[in-house]
């Protein structure tokens, strides 16, 4: 591939991190937006993983607060009571969260366990992490969380070097997602995300494609996860809960659009801002989620980037479909 | 000991209760509902505001379970019609989403109109004793309340020419068609009935401890394992399930804690699944 051409493909990606690096400048000194901006890239890379786990292969994973989370809580314990740097104890977070998702897959796929009973799997998971925390009360702090402030992430304590790291997962995600989707392993996903019998039948390896994308998914999942443990302060089964991130970012995929490049950043960035509206109301957000899940699932199941697509394409020049 | 046990068969039945509905509505309709455990709570939530205007407590019981059953029987006419529209896998994963969704419209709702609720209703006699073993009356009360159901449901599904009927869809959807039977109305009715028994549970929760409006995720969860653990398809299964997860769990609580207890039932239920997808009971699929 010449250089011409990798600029051409990536061409919106760099559109993207350009707008979200200037972000930083608008929201001025105020911590508050920063905050909100930094927490919605959090979103977009979880997103992005989860489009790889559930857009691409139909596995209906019903833990990604559970999977960040136990990379959180990983490495957060493993830096407090071994003195270890995050750097060390970072990645092997992020290790362990690939291997839980990769395992989840592989088990669901050996016995053939459809999305729903690899969804109720996956939410049993769910709900054992969030008692493994509360019940290990000396090793997590139970309810309350642990500090994460200090324990050697220097870098992550300031607002805004803080966003830019995100910003760096955020790119690296999206890259890795574009360069699997791009081989011949993202053909294997298209293929078997369409019917995955014929797949099979034509020779494509149905379990490593679908073991991959989880456990690409995941180690995302984990690694954003234990990053954001450490930007926020304080790690609690609160951060990681079901309602906390499960249901935005399954959210964010349906609004977005899920298959599609751009569809998880944008649908994270409209997630963010819905919510903000919503604050005021208080308990009121887990209705609007409810009535988003809904609507979503109902009449807008293409999403953000098909519909804006169709604009497009409905007052500009046609063009050929790539 | 004893007492442990009573208080694990008492919480087994309520949970069957639920469970049944959830196994059901999955059996009939296609449709895991996720919403089931916010039934049982706008059930209880009825009961209590027709408690609040006056009525008497047996009244006010029938009424918020036939607030729930009115509930069920809306969201299928309305809320479920896209998910019928496709069948299998399609409708699974819709339905999910949908009553997922439905959950937490449910569960927003109640949170923000009724912030500090609670239903608790008091039965006269606070304990009998029999054969020298005291048991608290709302416990007995809420067990033989379920036993009986259980048994009009039993005979309901196995004399009548409805009950049939609903056997055969659960069977083959599209050979119970051919029948001519009509699975769109027989599904209405029984997720009407899922519903009507899930309003029972959360007005016996009021009896035998008290409810609140946010207990919903908690009853669907616990339903869910246990209609998952029964074998989706199987009536029986989920009764026998329910009981013996509510032993499990009431002595597992009461000798390892509860956080631990709750880990050993989801990882039963999750090794269940995968050694037994079919379920405890089933033969085969």
């Amino acid at each position: 591939m010449s250089a011409r051409d990798a600029l051409a493909r990536y061409a919106d990606l760099a559109v993207v991190a350009f707008g979200l690096a200037l972000v930083p400048l608008f929201a001025g000194d105020s911590p508050y937006y920063l905050r909100i901006a930094t927490l919605a890239l959090v979103y977009m890379a979880w997103t992005v993983a989860f489009n790889l786990i559930f857009g691409h292969t139909k596995q209906l994973f019903l833990c990604l607060g559970a999977l960040a989370g136990s990379a959180a809580y990983v490495s957060v314990v493993l830096a407090k009571e071994l003195q270890l740097s995050p750097w060390v104890t970072i990645p092997i977070g992020a290790g362990a969260a690939t291997l839980l998702g990769a395992l989840f897959s592989y088990v669901s796929v050996l016995r053939g366990l459809g999305v729903i009973f690899l969804g109720i799997v996956t939410l049993a998971f769910s709900l054992i992490f969030h008692n493994a925390v509360l019940g290990l009360r000396q090793l997590t702090n139970g309810e309350t969380g642990l500090v994460t402030r200090g324990l050697g992430f220097a870098l992550l304590e300031q607002p805004k070097p803080g966003y830019y790291v995100f910003l760096v997962l955020l790119m690296l995600s999206l890259v890795a997602y574009c360069v699997l989707m791009s081989s011949r392993t993202g053909m294997a996903f298209r293929a078997l995300s369409d019917d995955e019998l014929t797949a099979e039948l034509a020779g494509i390896d149905v379990t490593w494609h679908k073991v991959l994308a989880a456990a690409v998914g995941s180690g995302i999942l984990g690694l954003v996860g234990a990053f954001y443990a450490f930007y926020n302060g304080i790690v609690s089964p609160s951060v990681f809960s079901f309602v906390g991130v499960d249901i935005p970012v399954l959210i964010a995929l349906l609004l977005g659009g899920m298959r599609t490049r751009l569809g998880p950043v944008l649908g994270a960035a409209a997630f963010a801002l819905i919510e903000e509206l919503v604050r005021p109301f208080g308990q009121l957000n887990v209705l609007v989620y409810g009535i988003l899940l809904i609507v979503l699932f109902t009449a807008f199941r293409e999403g953000l980037v098909a519909m804006l697509r169709k604009v497009f394409r409905g007052s500009g020049p046609r063009r050929d479909r790539a | 000991m004893i007492a442990i046990l009573f208080d694990g068969i008492v919480q087994g039945l309520q949970l069957s209760l639920l469970a049944v509905g959830i196994t059901l509505i999955y059996g009939l309709g296609g449709v895991l509902n996720l919403a089931h455990g916010q039934f049982a709570v706008f059930g209880g939530v009825c009961a209590a505001l027709l408690l609040a205007q006056g009525v008497h407590a047996v009244p006010a019981s029938l009424g918020g379970i036939a607030a729930a059953g009115a509930l069920g029987v809306v969201v299928d006419r309305t809320l479920l019609l896209p998910a019928y529209r496709y069948r299998g896998e399609e409708r699974l994963l819709l339905g999910l989403i949908l009553t997922l969704g439905l959950s937490f419209v449910i569960d927003g709702t109640l949170n923000y109109r009724f912030p500090h609720f609670s239903l608790t209703l008091h039965v006269p006699l606070q304990s009998v004793t029999i054969a020298g073993i005291p048991m608290r009356t709302a416990g007995l009360a809420t067990s033989l309340i379920a036993i009986l159901v259980f048994a009009a449901l039993f005979a309901f599904l196995r004399w009548t020419l409805l009950g049939k009927a609903i056997r055969s869809i659960i069977e083959n959807e599209v050979g119970a068609e051919l029948c001519g039977i009509d699975p769109a109305r027989t599904r209405t009715f029984i997720v009407g009935l899922a519903a009507m028994m899930a309003g029972l549970a959360g007005v016996a929760q009021g009896l035998f401890s008290s409810l609140g409006t946010e207990m919903g995720p908690e009853f669907t969860i616990l339903g869910l394992l246990v209609a998952v653990v029964g074998g989706v398809r199987s009536v029986n299964g989920t009764l026998a399930a329910g009981v013996l997860l509510g032993i499990v769990n009431a002595f597992a609580s009461h000798y390892i804690g509860a956080y631990i207890a709750f880990i050993i039932l989801l990882s039963a239920a999750m090794a269940t699944i995968l050694v037994r997808p079919q379920g405890l009971l089933a033969h085969g699929t």
